[in-house]
């Protein structure tokens, strides 16, 4: 009996901090706009008209991608730099985003990208600094 | 630094071009996602990279809507609830089970809700503690009629396909169908049917006309051409096919020309009942 009546309490408090949770989500903006999540989840089939539901599946996407990225970019700060006489300059080029830390970050969340060795991203690259407009 | 930084200047300058509804929607997750690389402490991406981030957002909310929506369907639901998307993330959680710990734990003996989910913990987490980033740009907001942004799911629910249930896949577009019945209908009158038109563009034109005539309620225009009939006769072969209407003819034709012809006519009419009333009798000519 008095088993029973410490769950009953511990289920009605769980219940008032998902309350509180899904409240907290209508006052919550996502990067991922409203819309843009509507548009994908119907396209799979998703009906639903309840706000907080597209907000909550919003806020897990946010948090896969920042998980994601956060691991990458611990990936990038492990990477040792290249020597590069200006200070300033190694300091920026260690934080972009490149496919040889997301692919590994990727990885540990079960998705393998395979990238091809060679890939440029612009048909600049690889040419002479010197021809190249700045 | 500068060239990286120039490939994705370059990138943005071609997402203008964007036209489809799957181009636009994913050069909008992109802008979030870089958003989301950015408040993490990014400062530059590589183009690829930023498109295979994204591409793996869109599957991943493609992986939670399926994933619930299954979850709705096999509880003969239409209708996604908090419920099914909860389970779908745990679901997602247990393939990805850095993003969300926890995910295994949902069918213990001693969580026998799903409000207990170590996921929705999480999340809960998440919203208290994250910097709360807004979408950079603003979004087009869609008309009464839900076309100015191609969004079909829009368009199933604008006030004319209110019969349509929700839960069926959203119409297609109208220039996929609209051509074809038009055509089809051009097809049921066989003057504007292929076997005619088949000469030519031109005729297929004219045909396109007509049949808009037949669509505004099958009513004949009051101005047609005139259509004449001619009927030969060919007394080559003796009349031709001695039916009841052409002997007719024959007779009243005999009669205004002469009564030598209406004689042997008579004649040749007694012989055929002769004729006639012998078979009928049993006398077979041999």
């Amino acid at each position: 009996m008095n088993h029973g009546q410490q769950s009953g309490e511990a289920k009605h408090e769980d219940d008032a901090a998902l309350t509180e949770f899904l409240a907290s989500l209508m006052d919550y903006t996502p990067t991922i706009p409203d819309d843009l999540v509507e548009h994908y989840l119907a396209k799979s089939g998703f009906q639903c008209p309840d706000v907080r539901l597209i907000r909550l599946v919003a806020v897990a996407t946010q948090k896969f991608v920042a998980d994601v990225a956060s691991d990458a970019l611990q990936h990038c700060k492990a990477r040792p730099a290249p020597v590069v006489k200006d200070k300033k300059q190694q300091k920026d080029k260690r934080l972009i985003l490149t496919m040889e830390d997301l692919s590994k970050a990727l990885r540990e969340y079960g998705v393998n990208v395979k990238h091809p060795e060679y890939f440029a991203d612009s048909p600049s690259t690889g040419m002479d600094p010197a021809t190249r407009d700045e | 630094m500068k060239r990286r930084r120039k490939s994705c200047v370059k990138f943005k300058e071609t997402d203008q071009s964007a036209t489809t509804t799957a181009e636009f929607s994913f050069s909008l997750t992109r802008i979030a996602v870089s958003q989301i690389c950015q408040s993490v402490g990014y400062r530059s991406t590589d183009s690829s990279a930023l498109n295979t981030l994204t591409l793996i957002t869109t599957k991943f909310l493609q992986s939670v809507a399926c994933l619930a929506a299954s979850f709705a369907n096999t509880a003969n639901r239409t209708e996604v609830n908090l419920f099914d998307v909860v389970n779908g993330l745990q679901d997602i959680s247990l393939a990805t089970s850095d993003c969300f710990p926890g995910g295994s734990t949902l069918h213990d003996s001693e969580s026998h809700c799903l409000i207990k989910s170590a996921v929705l913990r999480n999340l809960s987490d998440f919203v208290t503690c994250a910097l709360e980033i807004p979408f950079a740009k603003p979004l087009p907001r869609p008309e009464i009629d839900g076309s100015s942004r191609g969004d079909l799911t829009r368009v199933a629910r604008s006030p004319e396909m209110k019969s349509i249930p929700a839960w069926l896949p959203p119409f297609p577009d109208s220039s996929l169908y609209l051509e074809h019945c038009t055509q089809n209908r051009s097809e049921q009158l066989w003057e504007n049917s292929n076997s005619v038109t088949i000469g030519g563009e031109t005729l297929l034109k004219n045909s396109k006309s007509e049949s808009s005539i037949d669509r505004s309620g099958g009513r004949l225009p009051q101005r047609r051409a005139r259509v004449r009939f001619k009927v030969e006769r060919d007394w080559s072969n003796g009349g031709g096919s001695c039916t009841s209407d052409t002997r007719l003819e024959r007779l009243r034709d005999d009669n205004d020309g002469g009564s030598g012809r209406e004689f042997d006519f008579k004649n040749k009419i007694i012989d055929e009942f002769i004729y006639s009333a012998g078979i009928a009798a049993g006398e077979w000519p041999i």
